[in-house]
């Protein structure tokens, strides 16, 4: 003021300006000493600092004090300098009784050097651990507990604060949290274990799944569902109408109906052919399910599915045997019965030749009637064949040596219109049968061959070997092992399946009447079974017929008997004993043998025969049938005489010759007479026991 | 000051600084008050800070704040200081070099 020369030199503008700044220096100065500031800020050699006025930490203090964490300080050792009201409640103690204390009264155990590591891990950063409080009424609460280094002023000493957080409720949460997880991990485990018998169930029954969902049709299949539909490649979404496709067309109306059913009925069930995908076989397949429904609307249909083809097979087979076992029986009784009728008849006339005056209408007659015995003991024969009771000479022969030997014959038999063509095996094979019947059962395919060929046509006859394993044995009713099997193909009219089934049947025959008895296919079956094989055929409508019999391959080569064929009666004497239950066949058979000049004795049954025997009447022959009704039969009857009456002589005759009976007497030197006999059979028969025991 | 003069701020446009100290009670009233004069009187040409100086101490020494509460008109020039928790409007106002609307313009 003393220098008004400069003043007058300040320009008017920054006179303001120097005034308005008094004001504010002024105005700050009235503030600070009434009081209307809350912090005054001093500059210092450490930077700002700021002192607060009275309360400025009011509302510090407070929000501590009200939070509903726990706040603690603390000296390094651990003692409570401070804490909040909500700490106290943690701790269950008053606010008064803890500033001093150690918090260390608080920890239990272990805890206390959890506690101190806590305290003395890295200075300066936040840090915190779960740990347990001990509270005064002795519960035990799990808290967190963070720490951190509070920076107040480098004279004062060491204070750290903690902010402590009860976690009952949290700890709970997370128990019932774990215990809900506990209980869904064990739900799901049952649930794997359930779906995975499930599947193992399902893997062991060879089933698949499926599940048709109606409301947006579509059909989810497990893997072996897919296999059963022949489906290799896992392909794209199905639908019903998919799955219908995979159906024969003549089964597609069927299996879509028991669907529609399935949706009011509630379950599905059906067996039904399909084309399998990969290589069109066509396959049984049984289809189970249920249906499920929402609100009373069926919205899925659920269920398996398994291939069925073999087991139908199987039972097809078993009831194609049970038909065929049924008929045998029915047949070796009705020709056990024709037997001795032939017997009668033929003897009569072996008789009636010798004793009526002969002219040339009597020798006709009486040869028309032998022919007539003769041709009925032949078709009997078939009869007997089928049945398999009929006596097979069985011996091992080389298949090829007979078929060369059977070409003449078949050249004959099947007419010129036909070709036959003789398709030799690369080796020679051995095979343990009736020679004798094979080539009937040969010459009767032959002769069905050319009747299947009326236009001509080739046929073929061929020797093959064919291993079978014990699945494909069973399937053919017979034993695992090496078949000789012998063929005959012809190019002919063929066969439908349903006619395949029956071909066997004795007196089945689609030829006209009078051409064929329906007896040759049944010998041909009976013959192949009786020798331990079996026959097979294969057939096709207009592409012909191959029907093959099976017979057990033979190892090794036995002798083969000639027998050489003498058929001249031969006259006799002594005292010949006659065991027969039919009166009729036993009338014939004594007179036979009288008329040979034998005497004659008669019994009805084994145990007559024994008493004759035992009433020590000389016998020198006992001649008894196999077949008798009664405690005794002709096989019961040998043993009771090996006993008593070693020396006598036996023959036995059947017309039934129950093989597995007679081949253990026959081993020991017994002969058997086949029903129906000549006289000149009778003759030789008689005479060769006798000569036997001379 | 003239390291505060935002040069790209528009013409007409306050910046403006209150210093508090955390939440006392004349703090929460300068910061209550600061927003409705500027509501009233600055409504879309102002930008306003508010700093802790608990937390940000520093920040007062460029400004050269010696006390809390205390508002600082950075922009437009001149720089003035208004300290208080600036319940005076009229003593505000005239610090913001701003006249009271319903007044006459000011000289």
């Amino acid at each position: 003021m003393n220098r008004p020369s400069e003043f007058s030199s300040i320009e008017h503008s920054q006179l303001i300006e120097l005034q308005d700044r008094l004001r504010e220096a002024e105005e700050t100065l009235d503030a600070i000493r009434n009081g209307e500031v809350d912090a005054l800020v001093v500059g210092g050699p450490s930077g700002q600092q700021v002192y607060t006025l009275e309360n400025a930490d009011r509302p510090y203090r407070v929000l501590i004090e009200q939070m509903q964490e726990g706040a603690v300080t603390l000296s390094e050792d651990g003692v409570m300098l401070y804490c909040n009201q909500r700490f106290a409640a943690l701790v269950g103690a008053d606010r008064q009784t803890l500033i001093g204390e150690s918090i260390e009264r608080f920890l239990a155990g272990e805890e206390i050097f959890a506690f101190r590591r806590l305290m003395t891990l890295d200075r300066g950063f936040g840090r915190s651990a779960e740990l347990s409080l001990l509270a005064s009424n002795g519960l035990v609460v799990p808290v967190n507990m963070s720490i951190a280094d509070l920076e107040v002023d480098e004279q004062m000493p060491k204070v750290l604060c903690g902010v402590i957080t009860d976690l009952t409720r949290s700890r709970e949460r997370s128990h019932e949290l774990a215990a809900a997880n506990l209980r869904l991990a064990r739900e799901i485990d049952e649930r794997r274990r359930v779906e995975d018998s499930l599947q193992l169930a399902l893997d062991a029954a060879e089933m698949g799944h499926w599940d048709l969902d109606l409301l947006n049709n579509t059909l989810t299949r497990s893997t072996r569902h897919d296999q059963i539909f022949g489906q290799v490649n896992g392909v794209k979404g199905w639908g019903l109408l998919t799955m219908l496709s995979q159906f024969v067309p003549d089964d597609r109306n069927a299996v879509n109906e028991e669907f529609l059913r399935a949706e009011s009925s509630g379950s599905v069930e059906f067996e039904r052919r399909i084309h399998r995908l990969n290589d069109g076989a066509v396959r049984w397949v049984q289809v189970k399910g249920r249906t499920f429904y929402l609100n009373d609307k069926a919205i899925r249909i659920s269920g398996v599915v398994s291939d069925v083809t073999e087991r139908r097979q199987v039972e097809e087979q078993l009831r194609q045997s049970q038909k065929m076992e049924a008929i045998g029986k029915l047949t070796g009784g009705i020709a056990h019965d024709f037997n001795n009728l032939l017997m009668v008849i033929g003897g009569s006339l072996d008789m009636l030749d010798q004793r009526v005056a002969k002219n040339e209408k009597i020798t006709r007659y009486l040869t028309a009637a032998r022919h007539g015995v003769e041709r009925g003991a032949t078709l009997n024969q078939q009869l007997l064949a089928f049945s398999r009771r009929q006596d097979l000479r069985a011996e091992t022969i080389c298949i090829d040596d007979l078929i060369n030997t059977f070409a003449n014959l078949l050249d004959r038999a099947v007419g010129e219109a036909v070709t036959v063509k003789i398709e030799a095996a690369p080796e020679l094979w051995y095979c343990r049968t009736d020679a004798h019947q094979l080539e009937t059962a040969i010459l009767n395919l032959a002769i069905n061959a050319r009747d299947a060929m009326p236009q001509g046509g080739t046929l073929t006859l061929k020797t093959t070997i064919r291993m079978l394993d014990v699945q494909a044995a069973t399937a053919n009713g017979a034993s695992a092992g090496d078949y000789v099997a012998v063929s005959v193909a012809d190019t002919g009219v063929g066969m439908t399946p349903d006619v395949i089934e029956r071909v066997f049947e004795p007196f089945f025959t689609t030829k006209e009447v009078g051409k064929g008895t329906g007896l040759g296919l049944s010998q041909v079956y009976g013959f192949a079974r009786q020798s331990g094989g079996f026959v097979s055929i294969e057939s096709c409508p207009g592409i012909g017929t191959t029907v093959s019999i099976h017979l057990p391959r033979a190892t090794s080569l036995e002798a083969t008997e000639v027998v050489a064929d003498t058929p001249v009666e031969v006259r006799g004497k002594g005292i010949v004993l006659v065991v027969e239950d039919d009166s009729d066949v036993r009338a014939v058979a004594s007179s036979l043998l009288e008329d040979l000049g034998y005497s004659v004795l008669e019994a009805e049954t084994g145990s007559e025969a024994m008493k004759l025997m035992d009433r020590g009447e000389r016998i020198d022959l006992v001649f008894t049938d196999v077949i008798m009704p009664g405690e005794m039969n002709g096989i019961d009857l040998v043993r009771a005489m090996k006993i008593k009456h070693a020396g006598i002589p036996v023959l036995l005759t059947s017309g039934y010759t129950a093989q597995r009976i007679a081949m253990a007497e026959m081993a020991e030197g017994l002969q058997l007479l086949r029903k129906p006999y000549t006289q000149v059979d009778l003759s030789l028969a008689v005479r060769s026991v006798m000569k036997d025991q001379a | 000051m003239t390291d505060h003069n935002d040069s790209d701020l528009p013409e007409g446009q306050y910046k403006l600084r209150l210093f508090i100290t955390g939440s006392t009670p004349r703090s929460t009233r300068a910061i209550e008050n600061m927003r409705r004069i500027c509501a009233e009187n600055l409504e879309g040409r102002y930008d306003l800070e508010v700093v802790d100086v608990y937390q940000d101490p520093e920040a007062t020494k460029d400004l050269q704040i010696i006390a809390t509460p205390t508002l600082v008109k950075i922009l437009p020039e001149p720089l003035r200081r208004i300290i208080g928790d600036l319940s005076d409007r009229e003593r505000v106002l005239a610090g913001l070099d701003i006249a009271p609307l319903g007044k006459g313009d000011h000289e």
